[in-house]
C-alpha cells in the first residue's frame, strides 16, 4: 500500500500554524485543535503533506469539517491604506477596538475566513491606521494566526516528535531538548549495527524511537530499552509507525525483570544450544509469559555485550552505570543524559576513580533560533535551555 | 577500513584513534610503512609527547586497550566521526560535531536515506552522514576542488566506506547536481558562499515526495538571501538556528573557612596555636576561559511533496505581498 497514502490507524501530526497535534486517526474521529472541534473523515485516503480547509459545520458552532485544498483562491493581500511613522499618539486603552468579543466569535461560527474577519478587526480598528507598517504587518499575522483556517496533515518524524513534546512541556522528554537529543544520537555512534542498550525513565517514547529510527529498517541491529514501571512509555514509539520487524527490534523490558532474570537464570543463555533444546522439550508445558520471553531475549544479547549504552533517568546515575557498565563492550562508549549538572558531576568523580573509563566530557548546549526578515533579523525574544550530556569511552 | 561496523581488533590498515590525554589525540594508521615527504617508503613511526610509537606494533591488539610508550602510556580507540572530526587534517574550515548532529536529526536521516552534500570539504560531516545512512542508503557528496575531492575519495577507501558515498568534483552552484540524481535525495546539504545560487538546483534532486534542505553559513547576509530564495521557491517551516558547546571540566576546589569568632574575645595567645586550618571541599564543573562563540548558521526547510508545492508557493506568495514594502 502508498505509504503516502493516509490510513485509518496511523499516527498523524495536524499542524495548524505553528501549533502541532499528535493524533491517531480513527474511523469517524474528532480532534479538538484548540477551541475548535475538526472531524477528520475528510482526510482518509488522502496524502501525506495535503492542506486542509477548516469549514463550518450548519447547525454546530464549534464543529468543523476538513475540506482538502488545492489551491488559494480566497487569498488576497489585505489593502492597507495608510501607516503613522511612530507609535506617540497609540494608547493601550482597550478602547480601540469596535467589535466585541462576542461580534468576533459570531464572524468565525458564520464563515472562519482568515483573510475576512482579519478585515473586519482592522476596519473596526481606531488605531491601526496609526500603527507603522511593521506593527501593522505584526497585527496581520498575530490575527491571522488565530483565524487561520488551514490545517496539514503530516507524517510523524523524530524531528517534528522531539519539537512538539518540548513544547508542550520539557518535563515530558524527561527535559531532553532537540540539540541535546541528536548529540545522545551522534556520541552514542549508533548505526545499523550492533546492539544498544537504553535505560529511560520516561521520555514518552521519545528516546528509543529515535535510537530505532538510526537502527533502520531491515537490519541486524538491536535495542534494549529497559524502563522502571510495568509498561514504557511508548507514544513516540507507536506514533513512528515503524514496520514490525523494526519495532520487534526494540526490546522492551522491566529493568528489575531483565537483571534478576539475567542473574538468576545465566546458565540457560550462556549456552545457547541447551536452550534450544529445552524448548522443544517444553512443548507440553504452558508457554512462557511474554514478558519472560523478552527478558530471555534481551538477556542472551547483554550476554554478548552491548556497543553503546545510554541512560537518560530521573534517577541518580552512578548506581545505573556501575549496574550496566558491565555490559558496555570495551572501546564503546557511555552516554548519560541529566536535567542538572551536579549528578554527572557525581558520575564524572565515581569514573575518574574506578578507571576503565575516558575521554570524560560533561557538555551541554547553548541554541537558539533567528526570525530572518529583510531588515529586522535577530535572534528570536524568547530561549529554552537544554540539558547535559556525560560522554565517556570504555577500556578493554 | 575501521570506520564501518564495531570491530574488537586493530587489522592491518585501519586508522586508528590514539589518546594520550583528553586534549592529545590524535589518528594514526596501523601500517609498517609509510611515504616519507618525499615520496619515499619509510617505517611508519608515530612520535608523541611520551615517545615514539612504532605503527606496526598496533595489529593485532584489541580496541579499548592501553598502549606502552617508553615515557608514558596511550590508549587506542577504534575512530568514529566523532573521534574523525576531532583528529583529521584540516583542508578547509570544518564543520563540528554539535553542527553535525543537529543537521542529521533535522535533515531527518536514517539508514536508506539518498543524501546529498555540497561542498564536501575535508569530509568531517562526510563521515557521520556516511555512518547514519549505511549500508542502504548514499551519500553523493560535491566539491568543486580537484585535490580536495581525490584527498576524500582516498580517504573514504582507506576507511572502507568506499560502497556508500560517490565524490565527484562539479560547482552545484553553476551546474547543479547532475541528471542523474534527479528526484533522487531525501535531502541536501549546503555549505557554500553563495548557497542562493545552488538552492534553485535543489528542487531537482529533492524526491517527488518531497525532503529537507540545509544550508550552513557563517554570515548573517548570506541566510537572508538563501531564506529569502527558500520561501519563493515554496519551501516551507524555514528555520534558522545556532548551537554552540560548552565543554565543563569537573574540579574538586578546597576553600579555607575563616574564623572570626576569636576576635569577640581578648587575646590570650591561645588562638592560633594548635589550630587546624578548616577547609571545605567543593565540587564545581569549570566551562573553559574562552570557546568558541560562534561557529555558523544553519537554516533549515521542508521541500512539500509534488502534490502540495503550488499551494506551498501561493501561501508563501500570499505572506510576503502582506507584508509592508521594504
Amino acid at each position: 500500500m502508498d505509504q503516502n497514502v493516509i490510513k485509518v490507524g496511523d499516527f498523524v501530526i495536524v499542524q495548524r500554524q505553528g501549533y502541532t497535534k499528535l493524533h491517531k486517526l480513527k474511523a469517524h474521529g474528532t480532534l479538538s485543535l484548540g477551541s475548535f472541534t475538526v472531524e477528520l473523515d475528510n482526510i482518509v485516503g488522502e496524502k501525506y503533506g495535503a492542506t486542509f480547509q477548516m469549514k463550518n459545520f450548519p447547525g454546530n458552532r464549534k464543529l468543523f469539517t476538513l475540506e482538502k485544498v488545492d489551491e488559494m483562491p480566497g487569498i488576497t493581500s489585505i489593502n492597507i491604506e495608510k501607516s503613522g511613522l511612530d507609535n506617540r499618539n497609540i494608547t493601550d486603552d482597550g478602547q480601540s477596538q469596535n467589535l466585541t468579543t462576542e461580534d468576533i466569535s459570531k464572524l468565525k461560527s458564520e464563515e472562519l475566513n482568515s483573510n475576512s474577519i482579519v478585515e473586519k478587526l482592522i476596519n473596526n480598528s481606531k488605531t491601526f491606521n496609526s500603527k507603522t507598517e511593521y506593527s501593522q504587518e505584526k497585527y496581520i499575522k498575530k490575527k491571522e494566526k488565530k483565524y487561520f483556517e488551514y490545517v496539514q496533515i503530516r507524517r510523524p518524524t523524530i524531528r517534528l516528535l522531539a519539537t512538539m513534546f518540548y513544547r508542550q512541556d520539557p518535563s515530558k522528554t524527561l527535559g531532553i531538548r532537540i540539540d541535546d537529543l541528536s548529540q545522545i544520537l551522534t556520541y552514542s555512534n549508533i548505526q545499523s549495527q550492533g546492539t544498544h542498550l537504553l535505560y529511560d525513565s520516561g521520555t514518552s517514547g521519545l528516546l528509543p524511537a529515535a535510537l530505532l529510527h538510526q537502527l533502520g529498517g531491515g537490519s541486524p541491529a538491536h535495542l534494549i530499552h529497559l524502563h522502571p514501571g510495568n509498561e514504557c512509555q511508548k507514544s513516540a514509539l507507536v506514533a513512528m509507525n515503524f514496520p514490525p520487524e523494526q519495532l520487534n527490534r526494540c526490546i522492551n523490558v522491566n529493568l528489575y525483570s531483565v537483571l534478576r532474570c539475567y542473574y538468576q537464570q545465566k546458565e540457560t543463555f550462556d549456552d545457547p544450544p541447551a536452550s534450544k533444546k529445552m524448548k522443544i522439550e517444553e512443548g507440553a508445558v504452558p508457554k512462557k509469559p511474554n514478558w519472560q520471553m523478552e527478558n530471555e531475549r534481551a538477556c542472551q544479547l547483554l550476554n554478548k555485550g552491548v556497543d553503546s549504552l545510554i541512560i537518560a533517568s530521573k534517577e541518580h546515575p552512578n548506581a545505573l552505570v556501575s549496574q550496566l557498565a558491565q555490559f558496555l563492550t570495551g572501546g564503546r562508549n557511555l552516554i548519560v543524559f541529566n536535567q542538572s549538572r551536579e549528578p554527572l558531576q557525581d558520575l564524572y568523580l565515581h569514573l575518574k576513580e574506578k578507571l576503565d573509563f575516558i575521554h570524560i566530557k560533561i557538555v551541554t548546549n547553548f541554541m537558539r533560533n533567528y526570525q530572518v526578515l529583510a531588515n529586522r533579523t535577530h535572534p528570536e525574544v524568547n530561549m529554552t535551555t537544554g540539558g547535559y550530556i556525560l560522554t565517556a569511552f570504555k577500556l578493554k | 577500513m575501521s570506520f564501518d561496523d564495531y570491530k574488537a581488533v586493530i587489522d592491518e590498515g585501519d586508522t586508528v584513534i590514539l589518546y594520550l590525554t583528553i586534549s592529545q589525540i590524535y589518528s594514526i594508521r596501523a601500517e609498517a610503512k609509510t611515504l616519507s615527504k618525499k615520496g619515499v617508503e619509510v617505517e611508519n613511526v608515530f612520535q608523541t609527547p611520551y615517545g615514539a610509537l612504532k605503527c606496526a606494533d598496533l595489529i593485532g591488539k584489541p580496541y579499548g586497550s592501553k598502549i606502552t610508550l617508553s615515557k608514558g602510556w596511550g590508549y587506542v580507540m577504534q575512530p568514529t566521526p566523532e573521534l574523525w572530526t576531532q583528529t583529521l587534517p584540516h583542508r578547509t574550515q570544518i564543520i563540528y560535531t554539535p553542527d553535525i548532529s543537529m543537521i542529521i536529526l533535522q535533515l531527518e536521516i536514517a539508514p536508506g536515506s539518498i543524501v546529498v552534500e555540497s561542498g564536501t570539504g575535508s569530509g568531517s560531516l562526510s563521515h557521520a552522514l556516511i555512518r547514519a545512512v549505511k549500508p542502504t542508503g548514499h551519500l553523493y557528496t560535491f566539491d568543486f576542488h580537484k585535490n580536495r575531492v581525490e584527498l576524500v575519495r582516498e580517504e573514504f577507501a582507506q576507511h572502507g566506506l568506499s560502497d556508500y558515498v560517490t565524490v565527484s568534483q562539479r560547482d552545484v552552484c553553476s551546474s547543479g547536481f547532475g541528471d542523474e540524481l534527479e528526484n533522487k535525495a531525501d535531502s541536501v546539504f549546503l555549505d557554500l558562499p553563495h548557497p542562493w545560487q545552488a538552492i534553485p538546483h535543489t528542487l531537482n534532486v529533492i524526491k517527488e515526495t518531497g525532503g529537507r534542505i540545509c544550508s550552513f553559513s557563517p554570515c548573517i547576509e548570506q541566510v537572508q538571501k538563501s531564506c529569502e530564495v527558500l520561501s519563493k521557491l515554496g519551501f516551507q517551516e524555514i528555520q534558522t538556528m545556532e548551537v554552540l558547546q560548552t565543554s565543563y571540566s569537573v574540579q574538586t576546589r578546597k576553600l579555607p573557612v575563616l574564623d572570626l569568632d576569636f576576635l569577640k574575645s581578648e587575646k590570650d595567645g591561645t588562638e592560633t596555636k594548635g589550630k587546624e586550618r578548616e577547609v571545605v571541599k567543593c565540587v564545581t564543573a569549570v566551562p573553559p576561559a574562552s570557546m568558541p562563540g560562534h561557529t555558523g548558521y544553519l537554516t533549515f526547510a521542508s521541500l512539500p511533496p509534488v502534490w502540495a508545492r503550488s499551494l506551498q508557493i501561493s501561501l508563501n506568495q500570499a505572506q510576503e505581498d502582506n507584508s509592508p514594502d521594504l
